[in-house]
């Protein structure tokens, strides 16, 4: 553990001090702000970190075991549309007996690239890949596996700000989505004697933001607060496809109600998480996450791309 | 665990290093958003949660026909940006911004207000 210590801390110290360009940042799209959603993924290259992802449900075990999971996402744009984020998740089962079971799952990298960004119609299209590097993690408890995971993965971003103004205050919805095809590079786990199935793996979410609503609309004048809301549902599913030899096609996941506060550095989400169908867990979980704006609290430094930007006076603002 | 090193020395390494700013959201308005106002006003008042840079922050107002009723000068403070109206007549309009905080970051919206009963 200590040697990566100096090797963490010189990269940081790089990604810190090393970049200069213009600013434009996390997820917003024209007048429309996509916050970081907490069981999907948003649609933009970011630089921005969630520090903790923190989850706790039930497994679908019967009787069921108790489940934490603690995780570490880091977003950084490398040139203004490419970006990488690096991901580790600590989880925590303790079954009905009181046995223990945790370790580390594998580490987790996703490459992405903004294909789209359209202002007028609040649409974003990203493309990614994200890779599960086998034997990264603790396999031997389970939680990782020695094969690794990858998942083209398309994500989508749209507001409903460009609908007529008679539309009026339905126009401060917008939906998220993204949709991955997960293929291991094994097969078949001698371990666990079994198929490695290929996945759909997708998720979507529907949010309605207090923020828009207040700025776009109409100005109800709230107390603030609630203008930094945004009341959001969330569903992240996954479906085996092929390679599933002898096992049901069933699809597993959680639907997630909960809501989001944003501020100008910072965002805070809570949701429940309902699992779909039994084989999907026990009961109602609960996810809460603190997300970091890298670019609005360091802009001068780790909020800029790393390469590709411009150090130059910006541009007169038209419209 | 590495993950958690990397993030934190991040954070711990720029922390002194530079002056927090951020987006600069629309904070509120005078005419307010979606307001009716009983009496034409005389002039347009933007706030934002951040202060911009003057020359490259811009509004319109046009009216339901498309045309210009800002009288186009601007007058720019910290994070309060003005601009002057012509007499407007009663009927909706329509104001367009876009704004640079003074740390470079982008923000762009529209509006609009009603003028009569």
């Amino acid at each position: 553990m200590v040697r990566y210590i100096p090797l963490s801390f010189a990269l940081a110290s790089f990604i810190a001090l090393a970049s200069t360009s213009d600013a434009l940042a996390h997820c917003f799209v024209g007048a429309r702000f996509f916050p970081a959603t907490l069981a999907t993924d948003d649609p933009c290259v970011a630089d921005e970190m969630s520090l903790p992802t923190v989850a706790w449900s039930q497994t679908a075990d019967v009787p069921p075991a108790s489940q934490w999971d603690l995780g570490v996402d880091v977003s950084k744009r490398i040139t203004e549309n490419f970006g990488v984020t690096i991901s580790q998740d600590w989880t925590q089962i303790r079954q009905a007996n009181g046995t223990v079971t945790q370790g580390f799952s594998n580490f987790e990298t996703t490459f992405q690239y903004q294909i789209l960004k359209d202002r007028e119609h609040e649409l974003a299209i990203l493309a990614g890949v994200i890779v599960d590097w086998g034997h990264t993690g603790s396999t031997a408890s389970g939680f990782a596996t020695d094969y690794s995971l990858l998942t083209p993965t398309l994500y989508f971003g749209k507001g409903f700000g460009d609908l007529p103004d008679s539309f009026s205050w339905f126009r401060a919805f917008a939906v998220t989505g993204q949709v991955g095809y997960q293929v291991p590079t094994n097969s078949f786990d001698f371990t666990q004697n079994a198929f490695i199935p290929q996945q759909l793996v997708y998720g979507a979410s529907l949010q309605y933001s207090m923020p828009y609503l207040k700025s776009e609309i109409v100005d109800l004048g709230l107390p603030d607060f609630f203008n930094h809301l945004i009341p959001i549902i969330e569903a992240s599913l996954t479906t085996p496809v092929a390679n599933n030899f002898g096992n049901p096609y069933t699809t597993t996941g959680t639907v997630n109600p909960g809501v989001i506060w944003v501020g100008s550095y910072f965002q805070v989400g809570l949701e429940a998480m309902i699992p779909i169908n039994r084989e999907s867990g026990t009961g109602v979980g609960v996810i809460g996450q603190l997300h970091l704006y890298l670019d609005d609290m360091f802009p001068t430094t780790v909020g800029q791309p790393l390469f590709g930007g411009s150090s130059a006076a910006p541009r007169k603002l038209t419209f | 665990m590495r993950i958690l090193t990397f993030a934190i020395s991040a954070l711990l390494t720029v922390t002194a290093a530079g002056t927090a700013e951020a987006h600069a959201f629309l904070d509120h308005t005078e005419p307010r958003v979606g307001s009716t106002v009983p009496i034409a006003p005389r002039e347009l008042v933007l706030s934002y949660t951040q202060n911009l840079e003057p020359a490259f922050s811009s509004v319109e107002v046009s009216d339901a026909n498309g045309a210009r009723v800002d009288l186009g000068k601007l007058s720019i403070s910290a994070s309060t940006m003005r601009v002057g109206l012509k007499p407007l007549a009663p009927g909706t309009y329509r104001v367009r911004w876009r704004v640079l905080s003074v740390d470079t970051h982008t923000t762009e919206g529209s509006f609009t207000f009603h003028v009569g009963q």
